[in-house]
């Protein structure tokens, strides 16, 4: 302490009127006033706040992943008053794959599965011919881990097993939709960026004021309209992509805001260089939007993921057709729940997975696309 | 290679306001046309018309003989310099360069060739593997145009391509742009608020101002024979200075009366007057910079006046000098004869007198604002 009172205590004052910067002599005790010092408290002040603020965020998880690998053959699968399980086993998660069965022969089982495969392999074939024409690696290997996770979900027989049953429904949602979403979204912000067109600017402030409601108030009507169509209960998961993608035009905001930071220009100049507007939309503006491209593939992939309120009234009352979290849910709301507490548990780490993995890796790309966006947002 | 045709094209925006009025031109195969005027004159307007980037509200544009106020951009075999580059970021110059070709789904042998020649005449060879964000502004500007370039189009656009640049590298663009169309001969526009760009660029001049053409002709005849004020203001630098004066007439003989001094005018001059029967008036009198002659002896017929500034120009001197009716005009002098005596007669409050011949005279209706010797 002695040494830094030798330090000429002065405060900088930017003095506007005379447009410059003053060193002050501040005025009062120079050990109360010290500037170091009392950084250093405010600092140590904001650092504690935040430890146990994380700590308190983390706790549900840490518990959600202890309480899964806690043993079901020892201590059973209710709720307990301790929080470190005494004995870690698997059993859980091996309860969640109990009965499901793996064949390659289900690619070739019904006309369905046959065209998609056949879909999957050609798109996903004609793709890779495309991108490996232009030494695409990243592209490739992005279509191909695609292509085979799809063929994958199609050899799955989950027909006696809930758990995979429900994981397959959510993932083959998720998946539609984030494609869906993805390109409705993008064209629309597209277009509304960079076309002018009467009523443009209406059609903008109707969307951004709908899309203030919560989605949940149009439920009944949405269930009315899906019921005649036959999309509830065991045709739930076309139902709910279509629930899902109808509105999603309306999430242009973010990325119409992205997009009209890109000059306009360079449109200009690519059409007179002879591209229409769709080649300017795929060639020239999507490259440059990548932090945006993959923002929006992420909220269109999570929304479905995680949703409860539309997957649970939809399907109501056909278990092969919830998704992962109405079907966890019902586990411990409708079962017993002592005797499946832990597999819950075990569940919502599985669901918890691909969805943090996805973020890890994308999350540059996050930060870039929300701030990118709100620039000009 | 073709003729563009504009006839009583006229822009009109969704607010209503008319941005291009009533603009008949035609321009030659292979001309170099430069429009010219103040921001928000419709210059860019009209190009980017031409281009098919705006709507053409009323009137027919065609190029070569096709009509093409319908046809996209795409579709008119055109080419354009943008402003500020527009170079696709994410791509290297190369497929910058390529990009227009490979759209139209040219082969990838020709496309090479292409490019390369076009690489090779502005000089960026050697930095055709990189990103446009690792060019300099002036190499940027040689992609942007190469990109024009490999199309072969039959009109090459240019919306400002030089005002980004500084103004050392201004002037050597604009020497290279001259190279440029000697070597690529096709039909040029060329949109620039400079004066000079225009002056030395163009083959003939437009002029425009809030949506009209005040003048059309090659840079020579604008210089000489302004049609209006606002013209005879707008070419030449420094501007052309404006006094008023009045306008007497004797028969067919005319002369200007300016400060008390009478200028009588040439026989070419009288006779344009008296075809037009003008009479004795109130007129503004126009006079270039550098037609003025100072006298540091007092001459018979010239005009006294106030050294008001004095602007350094190396070569010459720029003398900003008040006139004893409240006209403040600028006399531009060569530096090399000038004697120190002389110089120290040109220092700040000094009295001097000027003339100027009655040749170099401009005459203009101060009401109208039309020249009255067109």
């Amino acid at each position: 302490m002695a040494k830094k009172n030798e330090i000429p205590e002065v405060d900088i004052v930017v003095d506007e009127a005379a447009g410059v910067i003053r060193e002050v002599k501040p005025e009062g005790d120079r050990k109360f006033r010290s500037k170091r010092g009392h950084e250093r408290r405010v600092n140590t002040a904001i650092y504690v706040t935040l430890v146990v603020m994380s700590i308190v965020w983390l706790c549900p998880f840490v518990f959600l992943v202890l309480q899964s690998f806690r043993s079901y053959l020892t201590e059973g699968g209710g709720m307990v008053n301790y929080l470190l399980p005494k004995q870690f086993s698997l059993d859980n998660y091996v309860f969640l794959f109990q009965g499901v069965g793996f064949s390659v022969k289900r690619l070739l089982a019904s006309w369905q599965t046959i065209a998609l495969t056949a879909a999957m392999v050609l798109g996903g074939g004609f793709a890779v011919y495309r991108m490996a024409k232009k030494k695409n690696i990243k592209m490739i290997a992005l279509i191909l881990a695609l292509v085979l996770l799809v063929l994958f979900m199609v050899c799955v027989d989950a027909s006696s097993c809930n758990f995979v049953q429900w994981y397959l429904n959510t993932l083959t949602i998720a998946l539609v939709v984030a494609t869906v979403q993805t390109i409705m979204v993008l064209s629309v912000s597209y277009a509304l960026s960079r076309m002018r067109f009467r009523g443009r600017k209406m059609l903008m402030n109707i969307m951004l004021i709908m899309g203030m409601f919560p989605g949940f108030l149009t439920m009944i009507a949405l269930y009315f309209l899906l019921k005649q169509m036959g999309l509830t209960q065991g045709g739930a998961v076309p139902g709910l992509i279509l629930i899902y993608c109808a509105s999603s035009g309306m999430g242009y905001y973010i990325s119409k805001g992205f997009f009209d930071t890109i000059p306009k220009s360079l449109d200009e100049s690519a059409r007179i260089d002879g591209a229409t507007r769709f080649q300017v939309f795929l060639k020239i503006i999507m490259p440059m939007a990548k932090p945006i491209v993959i923002y929006t593939i992420l909220m269109a992939f999570m929304a479905p993921w995680g949703d409860y309120v539309f997957a649970s009234y939809v399907a109501m009352g056909k278990s092969s057709s919830y998704n992962v979290a109405v079907g966890l849910y019902r586990w411990v709301n409708t079962n017993d729940y002592q005797g499946y507490f832990t597999r819950f548990c075990a569940g919502g780490v599985l669901v918890a997975v691909p969805i943090t993995a996805l973020f890890m890796a994308l999350q540059k790309y996050y930060v870039e696309g929300v701030t990118g966006g709100a620039v000009k947002g | 290679m073709a003729s563009v045709t504009l006839e009583h094209v006229k822009k009109i925006y969704d607010n209503k306001v008319v941005a291009v009025q009533d603009f008949n031109l035609q321009i030659k195969d292979k001309e170099f046309v430069v429009f010219v005027g103040p921001s928000g004159c419709g210059k860019s307007t009209t190009l980017r018309m031409i281009a098919g980037l705006e709507d053409i509200s009323e009137g027919t544009l065609k190029i070569g003989d096709r009509v093409v106020n319908d046809v996209e951009p795409k579709d008119r075999d055109i080419a354009m310099v943008f402003q500020n580059y527009a170079l696709y970021p994410h791509i290297s110059v190369y497929e910058n360069l390529a990009f227009s070709l490979r759209i139209r789904k040219m082969d990838n042998e020709e496309v090479h060739r292409r490019v390369c020649q076009a690489a090779e005449i502005l000089g960026i060879t050697e930095y055709l593997a990189r990103k446009p964000k690792q060019l300099s502004g002036g190499q940027r500007q040689r992609v942007a145009i190469g990109r024009a370039i490999v199309r072969e189009p039959q009109v090459f656009l240019m919306d400002e391509p030089l005002s980004n640049l500084d103004a050392k590298l201004r002037n050597q663009m604009r020497a290279e742009i001259i190279l440029l169309r000697k070597r690529i001969d096709t039909t040029f526009i060329y949109v620039t608020h400079d004066q000079t760009e225009a002056m030395t660029l163009g083959d003939r001049i437009v002029i425009m101002k809030d949506g009209f053409i005040q003048q059309v002709g090659t840079p020579q005849e604008v210089f000489d024979t302004p049609r209006n004020l606002f013209v005879a203001g707008f070419i030449g630098s420094p501007q052309m200075n404006f006094l008023k004066a009045k306008l007497k007439r004797v028969n067919d003989e005319y002369c200007v009366e300016l400060l008390g001094v009478n200028i009588p005018l040439d026989a070419a001059k009288c006779r344009k007057l008296a075809e037009k029967d003008i009479r004795a008036k109130d007129v503004i009198l126009g006079v270039r910079p550098e037609h003025t002659t100072v006298c540091f002896d007092k001459r018979p017929n010239s005009i006294e006046s106030t050294i008001s500034v004095n602007e350094m120009m190396g070569s010459e001197l720029h003398l900003h000098v008040d006139t004893g009716n409240g006209d403040r005009i600028i006399l531009r002098l060569p530096t090399i004869d000038l004697t120190d005596e002389q110089r120290a007669q040109l220092a700040h409050g000094n009295k001097l007198n000027f003339t100027f011949a009655s040749k170099v005279i401009h005459l203009f209706d101060p009401e109208t604002e039309e020249s009255l010797l067109f």
